[in-house]
Parts: C-alpha cells; sequence; structure tokens
C-alpha cells in the first residue's frame, strides 16, 4: 500500500515551508503543485538539472547534417549542371541546412520536455484518466498551493500529516493506492 | 495593469478565462455562421470556380503572372510574424506586459500562416500537385531544387508553422489541464488529452520553463529568416525593383509591423467582445503604440532607401520601375500606402492617441490596408514595367481575385473565432504570475474567507 498525503496551502511560502520540514524529516522527497510557477522551489528542495538542452543540441545537429546531406545528396543522385558551377552549391545548401536544424531543434526540445517532465501522464493506463500513482488535486489548478508526500506506512502518514497541519496546511488529504 | 492586476484573485481569472471558453452566447454562433458563410461564398466558391474552369479566371496573365494570390501570400505571412516572434522577443527579455496578450498573438501567427499556405495552393492553379514541392522518392525520379528560394520558402514556412504550432501548444498546457477540471463530458476528455495529465508539480513548471525558452530562442532567428527568404523569391529574380539587397530587412521590417498592428486589431477584438478588458488594458495599447511608431519610422527609412538607391543607380530599367511605381497606373495606391504606413502612425507619438482604443483600432485597420498595397505594389508594379516596352503591361484582379482576398479575411475570421472556444485565449498562469501572489492569511482573515 502506497499512501500519498497531500497538503494544501493558501500562500507559497507555507507550502515551501512544509516542502523543506518534509525532506528534513526524512520522508522522501515533497512534491510540489502550484497554479503558477514557484519561486524558491530549488533552495528548499535543490537544484533541478533537465536533459532538455541536450535533446535541443542533438536535435539541431541532427537536423543541420540532414539538412545539408538531404541536399547534397539529392544534388549528386539528380544532377542538374548549371553553367558549370558545383553540383554541390554551399550558399544554398546552407539555407536548408539552417531551416532544418530548427525544425529538428524544435521537435527535438519537445520531445526532451516530455521525456524529462514524464509527460503524458496517464495516458497509457486508462487514455484520458489521470495515472493514479500520480496524486493531483486540482485546487492546485487554481489558488492552492500542494505539497504531496508518498508514505509507505502509517507512522509516516501521521508524521506527514502533522508537519502538514502544523505548516499552515488548510487541508490535509490521504490519497491512499492500493497497488 | 498591475494595479488593476493586484484586485483580482488566483479564481476571477481563472473563472473569467474559464467563462470565455464554456459559456456561448449567442453573438458569437452569429457571427461564427456569418464568417463561415462568407468564407464559402468569398473564398471556396470563387476557388472550386476557379479549379474548375482553369487558372484563367484569375487575371494573371503576361507579363502580369503574379497578382493578388501572392500578394495574399505575402501579406499573411507577414501577419504571422509578430505574433510568435513578438511572443518570444518578450519572452527572453522578461517583459510582463506580454503575459495578458500572447495568447492570442500566436494564434495569429498560426492561423495567418494557415491561409497564407492556402493561398500559395490558390495560386499554383493545380494544387493537387503541390506535393510534388517535397523531397520524397517517387517513380518519377523528380526531386525538388535546393537552389531554389520556393524551396527555401517551403522548407521554411513548413518550420515556422511547426515551431508556432508547438510554442503555442507547449505554452497552453498549464492552462488545458486547468480547464480539464472545470469542464464536464466532451469538452473534458479533450482538455484532458490535450493536457496529457498536467498536475503542475514543480518539475514540471521547471522543463516547461526550460522547454519554452529554448522554443523561443529557436524561433526568433527561425522568424526572421522565413521573410528574408520569401522576400528572396522576389530579389533573387533580375526584375528591375524587385533585384535588391535590401528586400530581405525590408520585409523583415515590414511583416513585423503589419504584424504588430494586426495584434492591436485583435486586442481590440478579445477587450470588446470577450470582455477581457480587465487583462488587456491600456498599458497594452500603449506599448504596442509605441512599437508601432518605431515601426514605421523603419518602415519609412527602408522606403526611403529604397526610392533612393534606385535612383542614384542610374540604371534605366530602374529608374523607370520607380518612376512607374510613384507617378504610373499604380500611384494612387503608392501614395494611399505612404499615407496609411508613413503618415497616418506618426499620431502615436501623442499618448492620448495610444491608449484610445477605437483610434488605435483605425490605425491598425489602416496600417494594414497599406501593408497589403505594398505588397501588392511589390509584385504588380515591377513585373508590368521590365526591360523590354513591348512587354509591358497591366495587371488588374479579377472578380474571382478579389473575392479569394476577401474571402481570406473571411477564412482567417472562422479560424479565430474557433480557437476561442477551445484555448483560453488569456494565458491564466502568466496572469497569474504578474499578480501578487497570496500572503499567509491570518486566523482572523480565515476565519472569514469563504470555504
Amino acid at each position: 500500500m502506497t499512501s500519498f498525503v497531500v497538503g494544501l496551502f493558501g500562500d507559497p511560502e507555507s507550502a515551501l515551508a512544509a516542502a523543506g520540514s518534509i525532506q528534513t524529516a526524512n520522508l522522501g522527497t515533497p512534491e510540489l503543485m502550484s497554479p503558477v510557477p514557484m519561486e524558491g522551489v530549488e533552495e528548499v528542495l535543490g537544484e533541478k538539472k533537465s536533459v532538455i538542452k541536450r535533446f535541443s543540441l542533438f536535435g539541431a545537429i541532427f537536423g543541420g547534417v540532414s539538412g545539408f546531406l538531404l541536399a547534397a545528396i539529392t544534388a549528386v543522385l539528380y544532377a542538374h549542371p548549371t553553367g558549370g558551377r558545383p553540383i554541390i552549391t554551399f550558399p544554398p545548401y546552407l539555407i536548408i541546412t539552417y531551416e532544418l536544424t530548427i525544425l529538428f531543434g524544435i521537435v527535438f526540445t519537445v520531445i526532451g520536455f516530455f521525456v524529462s517532465a514524464r509527460l503524458p501522464n496517464g495516458l497509457w493506463t486508462a487514455w484520458w484518466k489521470q495515472d493514479e500513482n500520480r496524486p493531483y488535486v486540482p485546487e492546485a489548478a487554481v489558488d492552492k498551493f500542494a505539497v504531496s508526500v508518498s508514505c509507505a506506512s502509517n507512522e509516516n502518514v501521521q508524521q506527514a500529516e502533522t508537519i502538514l497541519r502544523t505548516a499552515g496546511a488548510e487541508e490535509v488529504r490521504d490519497l491512499t493506492e492500493e497497488n | 495593469m498591475d494595479g488593476e492586476l493586484n484586485q483580482l484573485k488566483y479564481t476571477d481569472i481563472h473563472n473569467d478565462v474559464v467563462r470565455s471558453i464554456v459559456e456561448t452566447g449567442p453573438n458569437y454562433y452569429i457571427a461564427l455562421i456569418t464568417a463561415f458563410a462568407f468564407t464559402l461564398i468569398c473564398f471556396f466558391f470563387p476557388w472550386f470556380y476557379q479549379l474548375y474552369y482553369g487558372i484563367g479566371a484569375a487575371g494573371m496573365n503576361h507579363p502580369g503572372v503574379w497578382g493578388t494570390y501572392l500578394a495574399s501570400f505575402i501579406f499573411w505571412i507577414g501577419l504571422s510574424h509578430s505574433g510568435t516572434l513578438l511572443s518570444c522577443v518578450l519572452h527572453i527579455t522578461n517583459s510582463s506586459w506580454r503575459k495578458a496578450m500572447y495568447r492570442s498573438a500566436e494564434a495569429m501567427t498560426l492561423f495567418s500562416l494557415v491561409v497564407a499556405a492556402i493561398m500559395v495552393m490558390v495560386h499554383v492553379g493545380r494544387p493537387w500537385f503541390i506535393h510534388w514541392a517535397a523531397p520524397y522518392p517517387n517513380q518519377m525520379e523528380m526531386w525538388p531544387n535546393f537552389r531554389s528560394p520556393l524551396l527555401f520558402d517551403v522548407m521554411a514556412i513548413t518550420t515556422y508553422l511547426t515551431g508556432s504550432t508547438i510554442f503555442i501548444y507547449m505554452g497552453s498546457i498549464p492552462d488545458f489541464a486547468a480547464v480539464r477540471d472545470r469542464t464536464q463530458g466532451w469538452r473534458n476528455t479533450m482538455y484532458s488529452l490535450m493536457s496529457l495529465g498536467w498536475r503542475g508539480t514543480d518539475t514540471e513548471w521547471h522543463r516547461l520553463h526550460w522547454a519554452y525558452t529554448f522554443l523561443a530562442v529557436l524561433i526568433i532567428p527561425l522568424a526572421v529568416s522565413v521573410h528574408s527568404i520569401v522576400s528572396w523569391d522576389f530579389a533573387m529574380s533580375i526584375v528591375p525593383a524587385l533585384h535588391q539587397t535590401i528586400f530581405a530587412p525590408y520585409f523583415v521590417v515590414g511583416a513585423i509591423y503589419s504584424g504588430t498592428a494586426g495584434i492591436v486589431t485583435v486586442m481590440f477584438v478579445l477587450r470588446k467582445f470577450m470582455d477581457f478588458g480587465q487583462y488587456i488594458t491600456e498599458l497594452h495599447f500603449d506599448n504596442l503604440g509605441k512599437l508601432l511608431l518605431v515601426l514605421s519610422l523603419l518602415w519609412t527609412y527602408i522606403n526611403i532607401v529604397e526610392v533612393f538607391t534606385g535612383f542614384y543607380s542610374g540604371a534605366s530599367g530602374e529608374i523607370e520601375a520607380l518612376n512607374y511605381r510613384l507617378f504610373g497606373f499604380y500611384a494612387p495606391l503608392y501614395w494611399e500606402m505612404i499615407a496609411f504606413c508613413a503618415i497616418a502612425p506618426l499620431l502615436c507619438a501623442f499618448k492620448s492617441f495610444r491608449t484610445s482604443f477605437v483610434p488605435m483600432l483605425v490605425l491598425s485597420i489602416a496600417i494594414n490596408i497599406g501593408m497589403y498595397t505594398e505588397r501588392f505594389l511589390i509584385v504588380a508594379t515591377s513585373l508590368s514595367r521590365q526591360y523590354l516596352p513591348d512587354a509591358w503591361g497591366l495587371y488588374v484582379p479579377s472578380a474571382v481575385e478579389i473575392s479569394i482576398l476577401l474571402g481570406t479575411f473571411a477564412l482567417f475570421t472562422t479560424l479565430f473565432l474557433l480557437f476561442v472556444k477551445v484555448f483560453p485565449s488569456v494565458s491564466m498562469y502568466e496572469v497569474k504570475e504578474t499578480m501578487e501572489s497570496p500572503k499567509k492569511s491570518t486566523p482572523a482573515a480565515s476565519e472569514g474567507s469563504p470555504a
């Protein structure tokens, strides 16, 4: 059995403080949910690193190489000599290279975002239902700031609830899921 | 704006935007049906007529083989420029005033690009062969010529359309999730799928921030390249008045200029008819007015340079083409363009003008009429006066072309009206970011607050 204890806060500062206390108490890494990006999360929960830039770089390089090869190989295979000029002409092919660099850079950035943000979430399990192993509270999309922590035992659940209430949670929910 | 926004709560913006999607009055349906009917009558019927009788139904013939279809193509590509480009620039420079208006501006980009792409199909006459422009193995062993600016166009516009679609979608994911929780039935299913299970976790926000910033960085040079490439469709030819090195910056500035004017028009409509007056304020019109003033001065400068270098070149072909544009058959259109795009925007020097909504709307429409005229003049006057006098001739658009031109506006309006009922047209989470975040409530205050 895995329990998710979620505390709902009316302001971001209290939610951040609660997340810090949960982490200090070694109850696991808390997850924050909010209607807007919260400032100061990294100071409390540690620095976040993302692999998106690597995806972007790979996509851009892949696109650039593909773009140039597409134009150059086409020119070689279907040669169309013009006034004794080179078959592979760099100035126009650089434009194709540039456009495909950007195109694949964009596409791979999106793939990097999906991979690193673990999205889509739940589509594979029940189409349009949320993945139930990832807690969600709709209020966090409107005006509440939620702190969620996964607890393996009843003792941890009680401890987490106490910390959240002490930090000023307006409401604490126990989202228990049978695995 | 900040003062007005600070009087609002997170729930206010949430309710206002969700209401704009789920509550639909009769006026909306009347507007949608009217726009769709105009699209059918003015755009699709004439197009089908042209497909049935052939491209001769249009007024294009030697020497005016390019007409209003290509002028419309450039116009709509240009109109697409300020939406995503301005949004990206303002995102990177962290300009908070962007946040209430960028979603609709990006939608303007997207639909302008769609209309522009359709105009290419209308222009080519046999759109069922449009796939020949794409590089794919085929039994004819026919491959596109990668040295042609027309193929540059295909690659650039495909990339820009893809980038703009992804950019507006990525920025909307958190708002789709917020709307998902407030809707039922098919809407709930649609927004659940579109939001991809977004929960608003700290990790998701972090990843979205980085991805969105990378996309903005990639799209800015792309947007500049797109209209440069469109200009090379003309500048790479050896036609007098088209074969000019200044064409790329001229087109880019013109595109941003007309796009910014388009944003003013769209903002007015959203403010007036979608009740977003609290979010789209005088500040937005003031800033957009300043931008229009700067762009109009840049545009005027480039026009002066174009005329000056043409005369200074001493080349008879260039001088003839310029004389013809300034004093020939199409001269009234040229001076109308100067009046609308170079002189009228000087009113934006006055703050009282910039912060007046109706005058700004009138100016924005005038600028875009002028900018359409500019594109028409580039195409029509240049081909009408080439090197040899026996190749001179007039181009006058046919009724089919004029109808299709008007139909493009109806098509754009139809797409935009559909957009406002699917996408949150004001970005909820970004407007919330500009508002003061909720403060820790005291026990006394919380007792009185609603549950």
